[in-house]
């Protein structure tokens, strides 16, 4: 049906803030001025440098050496058609770059103009961001492009001072992924139903337990249920639990004020509706045990835009919310020691 | 052989249609390869004693996917579970472990991932050094195609070796109807394609698949109350090596596997059967010289990774490919091999062998 989602778009997207340690906030305080760096540790130079020794564990200490900006091509390959993730916007190589003065290569990228120009013993040479845009990242570096004047770079392996204090201690980092998921059978099952304003279950065959919303399975039992084990739930139940969200302004987030979401137990079901929100009352004032009633949107006003795979269970926007009956609460204690 | 109660066998393996893009979650898919493998091995669920999975966040794109995964366990009254965020035959290598304890005699190992939903090119850059390879944007095809060229250039193989382990790959899976890719080619058309990566065309690359498959190991005598001819793990090894592919010496070999191969003592006796986790053609060269095979060990008679790849199940289905080699196709020793990481990073060597 077409109000019914069948694929749904979502990007994964959450910044990180890494502290970088002694090693590494060496390594980009120094790229921040231009300085590319590696740290000589058993008898070699690491470049870019790493706080142990790859091949003892040890600490790889603070012998740090000038290295580059030229290097020498190991191996590479050809990135035709970039991605959003990379960094240039038109076809490129990836290579591992020996640079001068150092012993273990560097992943960087080469910006050669054409596959024709990539081959192992190319020499290159980094080509860096306007100084005012460098941050000490890894790409600080474009590019190594190639190299004008092949001749080994002045000051390589040449011991690096590292200041008293680092300029840069942290990194920031974003990841930023899109995924494109399909309703599952079962999904598409429950926000139908939601749709024309019902709510769903599944009844086990097996151990006479109706799951709210449907999962497709029985996780009791752990048999597979289907369009013939579908029955309609009542729109009202009783509060199982409940929990008070006071908010934190992390990305993303749109509530500023503390609110509740409750389980819900509704009749006739063995396992609760959850995050339901309950309208009418102040957080303070929900206790288990209340009676409450679905109040649904208006039909044309429904949607479920927003139900996947991941929000099953959740009314969308087809459920405004749940409001008191009026009717005396249910004890609490018949609540305890549920687990679902 | 009379197994001692140290000895851990499979006994049961099961597994999904490998499909391109299904409707099904992930939790559907673990249901169904769960209850095909219990019901091939005629157990009872509650004979089960310990359960792990192998699965992804990233995959899913939610954390802590796995957890509703195990709504496919039947988890009342509540199970003894555990997950690792690698291939299932590293649940698998857990749950060998698990066993050991002696305590339990019977252990499920899951593998499951729902490929589709992400774009192998962007989701692996978070899998490498967030430091100096994430924000460049490296890819999963880029490191393998840097490792494929470094072969190339050493002089141990040609494009046209890589051509022809697809050719092989794809013709072999024409026999297994748990297979996605098949089918008989030659190396010239296959050659004539375009590079993805140089040197690595689309037939060199895994193919995406959404699949989930799952073992049941048995501790002794009870193997066969399970199966007739169980596939007793005579040894079984996982080495790791550095995470940086560019801190390694030589990425043409791989020592971690010629490492977990003397561990798990491949070279004790000939390998009639090896199953190799080589998601990328190449890799398979590799790996079938860093362990050390013979000539005449067949490989990859299921078509391999190539034929189906879904990230979290095709090393967990080369176990069970290798064990079925034993229990249904009356071979004595095989070898199964699992990857995981950038460029052949980690790898887990595990040798089966029969009855005689």
């Amino acid at each position: 049906m077409a109000d019914t989602v069948q694929e749904f778009v979502f990007n994964l997207t959450f910044p990180f803030t890494r502290t970088l340690g002694s090693t590494l906030s060496t390594f980009s305080s120094a790229l921040a001025q231009g300085q590319i760096i590696g740290v000589r540790t058993g008898g070699r130079v690491i470049a870019p440098p790493l706080e142990y020794d790859p091949d003892t564990a040890a600490d790889s200490g603070s012998d740090w050496v000038r290295v580059g900006p030229k290097g020498t091509v190991s191996t590479w390959t050809w990135v035709p058609e970039p991605t959003n993730l990379h960094p240039l916007d038109h076809a490129f190589g990836f290579a591992f770059i020996t640079l001068d003065g150092a012993d273990t290569p560097m992943l960087h990228v080469v910006d050669a103009g054409s596959e024709s120009a990539m081959a192992a013993g190319m020499r290159v040479e980094a080509s860096f961001k306007a100084p005012a845009d460098c941050v000490g990242r890894i790409d600080d570096i474009i590019a190594f492009v190639p190299a004008t004047d092949p001749s080994p770079s002045e000051g390589a392996g040449e011991p690096f001072v590292a200041p008293e204090e680092n300029d840069i201690t942290e990194m920031d980092a974003y990841c930023d992924l899109t995924y494109v998921d399909n309703a599952s059978p079962t999904t598409t099952m429950w926000a139908k139903a939601l749709m024309e304003g019902r709510i769903i279950g599944q009844k086990c065959p097996q151990c006479e337990r109706t799951i709210v919303g449907p999962r497709g399975m029985c996780s009791v039992c752990a048999i597979e249920l289907d369009e013939s084990h579908v029955i309609d739930v009542p729109d009202r139940g009783v509060v199982s639990n409940f929990t008070i969200v006071t908010p934190v302004q992390y990305h993303g987030q749109t509530e500023t004020e503390p609110f509740v979401r409750c389980s819900i137990l509704l009749d006739g079901a063995n396992a609760v509706i959850a995050q339901q929100e309950i309208l009418g009352i102040t957080a303070s004032e929900v206790r288990v045990g209340m009676h409450v009633e679905c109040v649904w949107a208006p039909a044309n006003e429904r949607s479920v835009q927003d139900i996947d795979n991941r929000s099953r269970g959740s009314g969308g926007d087809a459920i405004i919310g749940w409001r008191l009956t009026g009717e005396p609460d249910e004890p609490a204690e018949n609540y305890l020691n549920r687990m679902m | 052989m009379a197994p001692t109660e140290n000895d851990i066998a499979i006994v049961g393996f099961a597994q999904t249609s490998p499909d391109r893009r299904t409707q099904l979650t992930e939790a559907d898919l673990v249901l169904h390869a769960t209850r095909a493998v219990i019901a091939d091995t005629g157990l009872d669920k509650s004979e089960i004693g310990f359960t792990v999975s192998g699965s992804c966040d990233y995959l899913s794109g939610q954390a802590f996917s796995f957890v509703q995964n195990t709504d496919a366990y039947g988890m009342v009254p509540a199970i003894n579970e555990s997950h690792v965020e690698m291939d299932g035959a590293w649940a698998l290598y857990e749950a060998y472990v698990r066993l050991l304890q002696g305590d339990i005699d019977v252990a499920m190992a899951v593998g499951v991932g729902k490929n589709s939903n992400s774009d192998p090119s962007t989701l692996y850059t978070i899998e490498f050094d967030p430091y100096y390879l994430t924000p460049l944007g490296t890819d999963t095809w880029s490191l393998a195609a840097l490792q494929a060229r470094a072969l190339l250039d050493s002089g141990k193989a040609t494009e046209r070796d890589f051509a022809d382990v697809v050719v092989r790959n794809r013709a072999n899976a024409k026999s297994n109807p748990y297979a996605q890719i098949k089918g008989d080619y030659s190396a010239d058309e296959l050659l004539a394609a375009d590079y993805v990566r140089n040197p690595l065309r689309r037939h060199d690359l895994p193919p995406t698949t959404d699949q989930a498959a799952a073992i049941i190991l048995a501790r002794g005598k009870r193997a066969y109350d399970f199966c007739e001819r169980p596939a007793w793990i005579t040894g079984i090894d996982h080495r790791i090596e550095a995470h940086l592919p560019t801190v390694r010496k030589d990425i043409t070999t791989s020592v971690s596997t010629r490492l977990a191969a003397q561990g798990a003592g491949v070279g004790k006796g000939p390998i009639e059967v090896a199953e190799v986790h080589a998601p990328f053609s190449f890799q398979e060269l590799i790996v079938a010289e860093s362990l050390g095979l013979a000539a005449s060990t067949e490989i990859n008679p299921s078509g391999g990774a190539l034929a189906s790849h879904a990230v979290m199940v095709a090393g967990i289905i080369r176990m069970g490919e290798a064990a079925n080699q034993i229990i249904k196709n009356g071979k004595n020793r095989t070898l199964a091999h699992s990857t995981s990481g950038p460029c052949l990073q980690q790898n887990l060597v595990c040798v089966m062998e029969g009855d005689q």
